[in-house]
């Protein structure tokens, strides 16, 4: 017990202060690249020998930012616009931006042309990926970042080094769904928060190292008694659960998270790089073709509404918190499918507005304890 | 046995005394909400009507927006719930509630046996709220309470485009100072917050019966633009304003119930 709550520790820390991280690896010698979500090809930058490390917002108040953005752009995109245009990334040797949205794409040319010192890489994913083309024209992307990734590095990445890095991210993907299923065993100790913290955690981790945390976890959880749980049991669908107020408001009415469809939690976990299909860099673009139920991926008949549904009697939930991430349009198209087949399977639904920031609660404890009241 | 719900709200304070769960013994309401003395003046007022003291209670709830400071309550609960129950109690038949409060709006979603199965929350926004109407209540220099009448009296209601509350209130006073008969701005104004509550109920679906409780239920102005903008009647009962209370006067009683003491 005492280890787990060290090693949970290490990692509240990690995700409290990233800037820590940052600098533990550039006092290593390490280059460190930054990856705006989601689906970043962070693999590359690991396999170029630098340290991929994740830009997913952060609670700051936005100043600078506004002269590039609207009010109506998402909170992640204008505080990590906010955070570039302060300074806040100094270290970083590029970020890599995907333009999965409309507001991704006016984030990469405003910094382009407004944090000069931070070279930007953009890659673009297909997003209708069951095209037949799509596979050829990620490759083709993911060539280009490379092109751009070996500036920084002075030399061309190996294919036997991607080739390395697929099994560490692999392995890493396998432990973070292994630990996603022993938590439910214990509730107690894996409270939303601390579910949170774990998931995300990962993005400020060299993985392999992240993994040798997450095998002494795993390990532990599995040698405590299992905890039967008497509250309610959800499962969380978004961009992102943040901040922790939130989740504790959960805790607080005895609600546990079970299971999650977060683009920044559970997706970047669920979907392994696929063992056969050619090269190294052909194996990580079919890893996106086998991406779905995901509000940035393009489907006819969109599948997330169903998959929420599996992944909650999966696991016992009684409902879903639907994380609306302000002003985020993929994923306010996504909620009425989502809550309607939810609704239909006998699931209640909560939509929750996130806007990532401080403040007050109190509309959101109004929401989640009648939320509670309902299950 | 007797029970007490109190609802605090952020403007008013509302205390039901029941019996058994079923007959409504006394009810008081103060117009001071959470952080003032309206909470412990309506729970006085309801004790002394009902002629019983606080050990004659066997169970008390608290909800609305100061549900966490009430000392004296069993627990609390939230006040969608507790307008839930109340409404099933006042209005069987009602499946849809729409409770304009103080400083938000709500549109609950209720079945046949009163339980909540979902609900629209107005969020950090005071369009479409009982706060938009106060304010422009001053604007108009007209009392609250006579905001209904005086806009049923209306010829040619004024369109008020801005939902902002901000921007509302200078489009009132541009209205006013170009002499708009003030019977028109008003029901200008209950129409703006009708279409800014009607938008939410549709999005949760108007089943009907559609009922009206809270306070802002007792404006027959808003209930008629709500009704004409739904295009549905709107079921109001005369204690509409004591739903909340009564909900969570009888969430105590099923309490003590399930624990075997009734
Ligand atoms: S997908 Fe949503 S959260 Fe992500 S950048 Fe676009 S608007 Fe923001």
């Amino acid at each position: 017990m005492a280890d787990i709550q060290k090693r949970l520790s290490e990692l509240a820390a990690a995700v409290d202060n990233p800037k820590e991280r940052l600098e533990y690896y550039l006092g290593q010698g390490k280059k460190v690249v930054g990856c705006f979500p989601a689906y970043t090809p962070e693999e590359l930058v690991h396999a170029s020998g630098m340290i991929p490390m994740g830009l997913w917002g952060a609670q700051t108040e936005w100043k600078e930012v506004k002269r590039y953005l609207p009010a109506f752009a998402c909170p992640i995109m204008q505080s990590n616009l906010e955070l570039g245009l302060r300074g806040a990334y100094k270290g970083l040797s590029a970020v890599i931006i995907p333009t999965l949205c409309d507001t991704f794409r006016c984030v990469s040319q405003d910094w382009r042309f407004a944090v000069e010192d931070i070279p930007m890489i953009p890659v673009t994913h297909p997003q209708n990926n069951a095209n037949e083309g799509s596979t050829d024209f990620l490759v083709s992307e993911y060539e280009s970042v490379l092109n751009k990734l070996s500036v920084i590095t002075g030399m061309r990445m190996t294919d036997a080094a991607l080739e390395e890095t697929i099994e560490i991210y692999n392995e890493h993907s396998r432990l973070m769904q292994e630990f996603a299923q022993t938590a439910n065993d214990h509730l107690d100790v894996i409270t939303p928060a601390i579910r949170h913290i774990v998931m995300k955690s990962a993005q400020f981790y060299e993985k392999a190292e992240h993994s040798e945390i997450m095998k002494d976890i795993i390990e532990e959880l599995k040698n405590m008694p299992k905890h039967n749980f008497t509250g309610k049991k959800v499962i969380l669908s978004g961009i992102t659960a943040e901040p922790t107020e939130i989740l504790d408001i959960l805790a607080e009415y005895k609600i546990a998270v079970v299971g999650d469809d977060l683009v920044q939690e559970s997706h970047q976990y669920r979907v392994l790089i696929p063992e056969k299909g050619g090269s190294a860099v052909r194996r990580l673009a079919l890893q996106w073709k086998n991406r779905k139920g995901c509000s940035l991926v393009h489907e006819d008949f969109k599948s997330r509404g169903e998959m929420l549904v599996e992944l909650a009697k999966a696991n016992e939930a009684a409902g879903a918190v639907y994380c609306q991430m302000k002003f985020c349009d993929p994923e306010e198209y996504d909620y009425p499918i989502c809550a309607r087949t939810l609704r239909a399977a006998g699931i209640q639904v909560l939509q929750l507005d996130i806007d990532q920031q401080k403040g007050s609660f109190e509309q959101a404890r109004t929401r989640i304890q009648t939320f509670a009241e309902m299950l | 046995m007797y029970t007490l719900g109190i609802d605090i709200g952020s403007t008013s304070s509302d205390a039901v005394v029941m019996r058994d769960g079923r007959d409504i013994i006394a009810a008081s309401v103060v117009s001071l909400g959470a952080g003032t003395i309206g909470p412990q003046l309506a729970y006085e007022k309801v004790l002394k009507e009902a002629k019983i003291t606080a050990e004659d209670i066997g169970g008390a709830v608290a909800t609305g927006y100061g549900r966490k400071t009430c000392d004296y309550a069993a627990k609390d609960l939230s006040e969608l719930t507790c307008h839930a129950k109340g409404i099933h109690f006042l209005i069987p038949t009602a499946r849809t509630v729409i409770d304009i409060g103080g400083q938000d709006a709500k549109v609950l979603q209720i079945g046949a046996q009163g339980q909540l199965m979902n609900f629209a929350m107005n969020d950090k926004c005071a369009a479409g709220t009982g706060r938009f109407l106060e304010v422009m209540a001053k604007v108009l220099n007209v009392k609250i309470e006579d905001m209904g009448s005086l806009s049923m009296k209306a010829k040619e209601p004024v369109s008020i485009s801005n939902t902002c509350t901000v921007f509302a209130e200078s489009e009132v006073i541009s209205q006013l100072s170009s002499k708009k008969d003030i019977a028109d701005i008003a029901a200008g104004i209950h129409r703006s917050v009708a279409k800014r509550v009607a938008g939410m109920a549709m999005r949760v679906g108007k089943q009907p019966d559609v009922a009206m409780s809270g306070g802002v239920a007792l404006n027959a102005g808003i209930v008629k633009a709500l009704e004409e903008e739904l295009n549905t009647s709107i079921l109001v009962h005369p204690y509409c304003q004591l739903a909340g209370a009564i909900g969570a006067a009888m969430a105590a009683w099923e309490d003590i119930r399930e624990e075997g003491k009734g």
